[in-house]
């Protein structure tokens, strides 16, 4: 684990916040939850070793893998 | 507070013509990039012919872009796929098309990360790069789509220059490099489009922007035009780097930057890929926010929020983490667009939107018969 990643990735995320709070605050709960939902994935999948895990792209190179060979 | 929150999102138009640029600058940016090189893999000395066949796919995917949005004005793709497929499947594919869009736009901004990493700042980290574009490009999407158009319209003849600095390598090209045509038949040249026409295929992205077009009826022809341009483009480009290099264009991973290295007029004009490099940064920028644009302004409609703006930096790092999931160099790059992308571009840009359309007709169709019918039982009764 990446002590300074985690740190990073927290003050970024901390200053979005602030950043985004005072415009938040007279929108409705709802803007306001998928908001906040969305920083904290993006802040919990940039805690993983993302480069070497598989994810969307890796799916989808093996789901069109048969496919793929037409051109190789 | 309602009527600006109204405001923020409905009352911004942009002119069809700006949207066709847009939609230029969406296909074409990073397509001068790397798919000359890709063709020329495949087509070889025939490379100029592909990008004709494909283009062929982008004017279907205009064509059935603007008659989906005919169907249902003033909709996105978003809005109308809950209309025809019912609320619970239409919620899914709109999810589905949100993280398609913002799966790409993880995949464009890497892309354009290795491609200025790759040839000038080779000792920078790559996520410098793709984190200060995303900054960039945040900024004009919480500009709204007034500031894309605008932008759009600006950079448009910039981005020509490249093609006028062309004619100085007049001296070393070679029209033999053209011949033979066709030595092996039309099927190099078919594998050649395969990803080309993907790329051709990105043009559904429009289904987004139309709802926004003042000038509506004009639409489906700044599409087309923009398919029209591109597929000029990508031609002039290839016959220039076939020109140049000869078979050889296949071999580079970025041919047309190396051809413009050549370029040395009176030992006084040099370097002058620096020039173009620039250029094309502004084209991926103007790309860039198109996407990042689409996969913000679809999230904020499916989950029916007042305002998209406030979306936009979460999208960011979401952005950066897509570009780097499951992609560990730039061999994985090229490789999915190469041998994934051809695929699943164009079935999920294409092939499904005209599934769409033809459940959207047979709706329609059955809603006019039965009106009808109903009509009729009025009249006998009355």
């Amino acid at each position: 684990m990446k002590w300074g990643l985690l740190l990073g990735m927290s003050t970024l995320v901390g200053l979005m916040i602030m950043y985004e709070w005072p415009k938040l605050k007279s929108l409705p709960k709802k803007d306001k939850l998928s908001f906040f939902v969305l920083v904290f994935i993006g802040w919990f999948l940039s805690l993983f070793d993302l480069p070497n895990l598989p994810g969307p792209t890796s799916m989808i190179e093996s789901l069109f893998k048969p496919f793929s060979k037409m051109l190789e | 507070m309602l009527e600006e929150g109204e405001k923020m999102q409905g009352n911004e138009k942009i002119s069809a013509g700006q949207m066709g640029l847009l939609m230029y600058f969406a296909i074409s940016a990073s397509a001068v990039t790397v798919v000359p090189g890709i063709t020329g893999k495949y087509a070889q000395n025939d490379l100029w012919l592909s990008p004709i066949w494909a283009s062929l796919i982008g004017y279907v995917t205009v064509y059935i872009a603007c008659r989906l949005h005919q169907l249902y004005p003033k909709q996105s793709i978003i809005q109308y796929s809950q209309t025809i497929l019912g609320s619970f499947l239409g919620k899914v594919t709109s999810l589905f098309f949100i993280f398609f869009y913002l799966h790409l736009t993880g995949l464009i901004v890497r892309a354009y990360a290795e491609f200025v990493v790759g040839n000038f700042l080779t000792r920078t980290p790559i996520s410098v790069v793709m984190i200060s574009m995303v900054m960039v490009t945040a900024l004009a999407v919480r500009g709204g789509v007034e500031v894309l158009g605008r932008t759009a319209q600006l950079f448009f003849f910039m981005f020509l220059i490249p093609v006028a600095l062309m004619p100085t390598l007049l001296g070393s090209m070679k029209l033999q490099y053209l011949f033979p045509i066709l030595e092996h038949g039309l099927k190099p040249t078919f594998l050649g489009a395969a990803s080309p026409q993907a790329w051709f295929s990105e043009i559904f992205i429009m289904a987004y922007f139309l709802p926004l077009v003042s000038n509506q009826e004009k639409s489906m022809r700044a599409g087309m035009w923009s398919v029209f341009g591109t597929m000029m483009l990508l031609t002039i480009i290839n016959v220039f780097i076939l020109l140049v290099m000869g078979r050889q264009a296949g071999d580079f991973l970025y041919p047309v930057m190396v051809a413009f290295r050549y370029i040395s007029v009176a030992d006084f004009f040099q370097n002058l890929d620096s020039v173009v490099m620039g250029i094309w940064i502004i084209g991926l920028f103007q790309k860039i926010s198109v996407f990042y644009y689409a996969s913000v302004i679809g999230t904020s409609q499916l989950l029916g929020l007042r305002d998209y703006r406030p979306l936009v930096l979460p999208f960011g790092i979401l952005v950066v983490i897509m570009g780097f999931w499951s992609i560990p160099d730039q061999l994985h790059v090229s490789a999915f667009d190469t041998f994934a992308f051809p695929f699943y571009g164009p079935l999920v840009q294409t092939v499904f939107p005209l599934l769409l359309l033809i459940l959207a007709f047979w709706q329609k169709r059955g809603q006019a018969s039965h009106a009808g019918r109903t009509a009729l039982t009025d009249d006998t009764n009355s």
